[in-house]
């Protein structure tokens, strides 16, 4: 009937099955989570058997009893040996470093979430906000193609492009890496007994890799090949409006039961953290800003009213990136003032996901003139030159 | 997120009815490349026509078809201009200021990496302009994808409903559909951000122990209360990353203790009795750092509670005191004992 209509929607559904949405921001969430988990599982280096370790406070054996009863997932619950252990927290560590760069960036975001979930479900009275983020995050990219840019797997790719159909037909190290883990994820499943959910996933995400290796090497321009393309774009679109979805339900509880709050109605409210042993890292700077009635109430408000505000926000650009750079300012306060800094950190990742592209562009420009600057002073002739006209090429952040 | 609005309308216009009946656009792959995802139009307005058609016969008077494709790639501003039919300087101008700024910006950003058009030798004959997503199907793989889409789609819409059926209030729908929402979300999907609300906690709760040890000379000694929490504070000051063992580990403990227990201290079922173990362990490690002058035999715990003083420029009174809750004594045995303590009973003899 109405063709302006249907257009329309052809035009939404052709959009979201060709393309994933928002590469700059799902690259930016990748790298901030990543490097929150990475910078949270080196602080606690030291403390990694007290918090996780089979012998801990909260032992192994008491971890089975619980999640016998919650089904939660998690590899630690495989063995209970030291030695496997500190291989999943090996892991940990370096999935982060690699989904950071990028490096087969899908497989990667598997195994962060691997790692996340391991160790959190494994000691779940060890966490707080912060790990209840990346917990969720964790999840949810594994589902987006949060490597398109900023990643190694991107530069690879433009490498590959020129002349080069068929992209993966030189690579080995993705068949390896794919059989590697596929052994892995077939001892696991006798090993496992919790989580199946999550098992799923990984069998299935495991047999896509599967199979999106072998339609792109042998039939790369088939309608199969499109249609896993068409697949993984939609499964991205969808996990990244999650993401934002996400986003806007923990500012909107935050702020909506905030409201309820007697001390939050008459002003008070910020002062009282500011006065918690657990919470003042700088019990000076938090008696000088408990100090004054005036400035608490208004940070008070200030902090009701942008939580609630910011969905609304969504509709206006404008005012949207008022606000969001209001929360990251905030969440960078907190991080000092209250002694959170990887919920900060992690909060602030969360944020990101607004971001405009334009700015990330930019920031993206900038980190790569700052990585020239750091790793190639000494051949300082043309090469920057070349570098700065084009600040899309994959960066790695590193030399 | 952003807006492509003006474009996708721009190139929807242009376009009309091509694709001919009968045409199945080939899908040309290309590796994942940064530049692959910036030219939107070129990938969209191409092929978005396809599935317009089949449900919109008639539509709108076409323009040039063939020129179609062309504008797009030059609009990504990477393809050599022999290959672009010529365009007249303000149709540029024109197509340049419908772009939303940062758009504009964003393009200027692309427009260098010279990345060759994959696939297209540079030869004269047009080929086919590359065509990704939906549009990009025959039929049947289209049921495929459509399905696929519904299938998505509706996941995501489920669970998003669920996790906001979650960190709502209880409501009418919860009362009714509680334990579906619980199965979806728990354990994975589990989140709580009722941050510092309805109301700020305004006490400091402080876990204590006493120990009583075997002295040296055989007697039995009876230590003062030992404050484990202040001890953390301690390390949480001036302390730019603190650890989650300063900031969670007794805290957290002390709380699932609570939540587990009774007001006469008694365990809801197997959630208490591991909280109380997990209490006695992490008292038994910390314990482990201090110089007791003997093997720990039996500890008490109690709580500190204390309400953080009104701030001054208010009229209100509270009573500031300590409040506590005393548990009752404990003789330590192995199981209270993580790896590497020895202040309990396998000590007991040196």
């Amino acid at each position: 009937m109405n063709t302006t209509a249907d257009r329309g929607l052809a035009r939404a559904v052709q959009r979201i099955t060709s393309t994933a949405r928002g590469p700059y921001q799902s690259a930016i969430v990748r790298i901030g989570f990543a490097a929150t988990w990475l910078l949270f599982l080196l602080r606690e280096l030291p403390n990694r058997h007290e918090m996780y370790g089979p012998n801990g406070p909260w032992s192994w054996g008491m971890a089975r009893q619980l999640i016998a009863a919650n089904d939660a997932f998690t590899a630690l619950m495989w063995s209970d040996t030291t030695l496997w252990f500190e291989l999943v927290y090996g892991i940990a560590v370096l999935s982060s470093v690699l989904l950071i760069l990028g490096w087969r960036t899908r497989t990667m975001s598997v195994l962060f979430m691997i790692g996340v979930l391991s160790l959190q479900n494994r000691s779940i009275f060890m966490g707080d906000g912060g790990d209840n983020v990346i917990h969720l995050m964790a999840i949810y990219l594994v589902l987006t193609r949060c490597g398109q840019v900023w990643s190694l797997d991107a530069r690879r790719a433009a490498r590959a492009a020129p002349g080069v159909t068929g992209g993966p037909s030189r690579d080995r190290v993705g068949p390896v890496l794919w059989a590697v883990l596929g052994l892995a994820l077939i001892t696991a499943t006798f090993l496992n007994q919790t989580g199946w959910l999550v098992m799923l996933l990984l069998g299935l995400l495991w047999v896509g890799l599967g199979l999106w290796w072998v339609v792109s090497r042998f039939a790369p321009h088939s309608e199969p090949r499109a249609l896993l393309d068409v697949l993984a774009n939609l499964a991205h679109n969808a996990a990244f409006v999650v993401i934002m979805a996400e986003v806007c339900l923990i500012y909107a509880t935050a702020g909506w039961y905030k409201i309820q709050g007697s001390r939050w109605q008459d002003g008070t409210a910020l002062y009282y953290p500011l006065k918690l042993d657990y919470f003042t890292p700088w019990p000076a700077l938090s008696d000088l800003l408990a100090s004054g009635g005036v400035m608490v109430m208004v940070l008070t408000y200030g902090t009701v009213i942008v939580q609630v505000a910011f969905p609304f926000t969504l509709f206006n650009r404008r005012v949207k990136n008022v606000l969001l750079a209001a929360m990251m300012l905030e969440h960078a306060a907190i991080a000092v003032l209250l002694g959170l800094p990887f919920f900060s950190l992690a909060m602030i990742a969360a944020d990101a996901v607004f971001l405009p592209t334009a700015f990330l562009i930019w920031l993206g420009g900038r980190a790569a003139r700052g990585r020239d600057r750091l790793f190639s002073r000494a051949d300082v002739a043309g090469r920057p030159e070349q570098q700065r006209g084009s600040p899309d090429q994959p960066r790695t952040l590193v030399g | 997120m952003d807006s492509y609005e003006d474009e996708d309308v721009n190139g929807a216009r242009r376009l009309s009815s091509e694709p001919q009946p009968g045409r199945v656009p080939k899908a040309r792959t290309r590796p994942e490349s940064p530049a692959e995802f910036e030219p939107e139009s070129e990938l969209e307005s191409q092929s978005e026509c396809q599935p317009a058609q089949e449900s919109a016969p008639a539509a709108e008077p076409a323009a040039d078809p063939v020129s179609q494709p062309k504008t797009q790639l030059a609009q990504a501003g990477r393809v050599p201009a022999s290959r672009t039919e010529p365009r007249s300087e303000a149709e540029a101008e024109v197509q340049h200021q419908r772009q939303p700024e940062h758009e504009r910006e964003r393009e200027q950003w692309h427009r260098l990496p010279p990345v060759a058009p994959r696939g297209a030798p540079e030869s004269a004959v047009p080929e086919p302009a590359p065509v990704r997503g939906m549009a990009a199907l025959s039929l049947p793989y289209q049921v495929a994808a459509a399905v696929s889409f519904a299938i998505i789609g509706a996941l995501a819409c489920v669970h998003l409903a669920m996790v906001f059926l979650h960190v709502a209030p209880s409501n009418t729908v919860t009362k009714e559909y509680g334990k579906a929402v619980d199965g979806w979300v728990y354990p994975e999907f589990e989140q709580n951000w009722k941050l510092f609300a309805p109301n700020p906690l305004q006490q400091n709760i402080a876990v204590q122990v006493k120990v009583e040890l075997s002295a040296a000379d055989g007697s039995r000694k009876t230590t003062d209360w030992i404050d484990l929490t202040a001890e953390d504070g301690e390390a949480i000051r001036g302390n730019l990353l603190p650890s989650h063992v300063q900031q969670n580990e007794l805290r957290r403990a002390w709380d699932y203790y609570v939540n587990s227990h009774n007001n006469e201290n008694r365990a809801d079922g197997v959630r208490g009795q591991l909280a109380e173990r997990y209490v006695r362990r992490i008292v038994m490690m910390r314990l482990d750092a201090h110089d007791l002058g003997g093997p720990v035999e039996r500890i008490q715990l109690r709580s500190s509670t204390r309400s953080v003083k009104p701030p001054e420029w208010s009229d209100e009174k509270i009573d500031t005191r300590p409040a506590y809750r005393v548990l009752p004594w404990w003789t330590v045995t192995a199981a209270d004992l993580p790896e590497g303590v020895s202040s309990g009973r396998t000590e007991a003899g040196t």
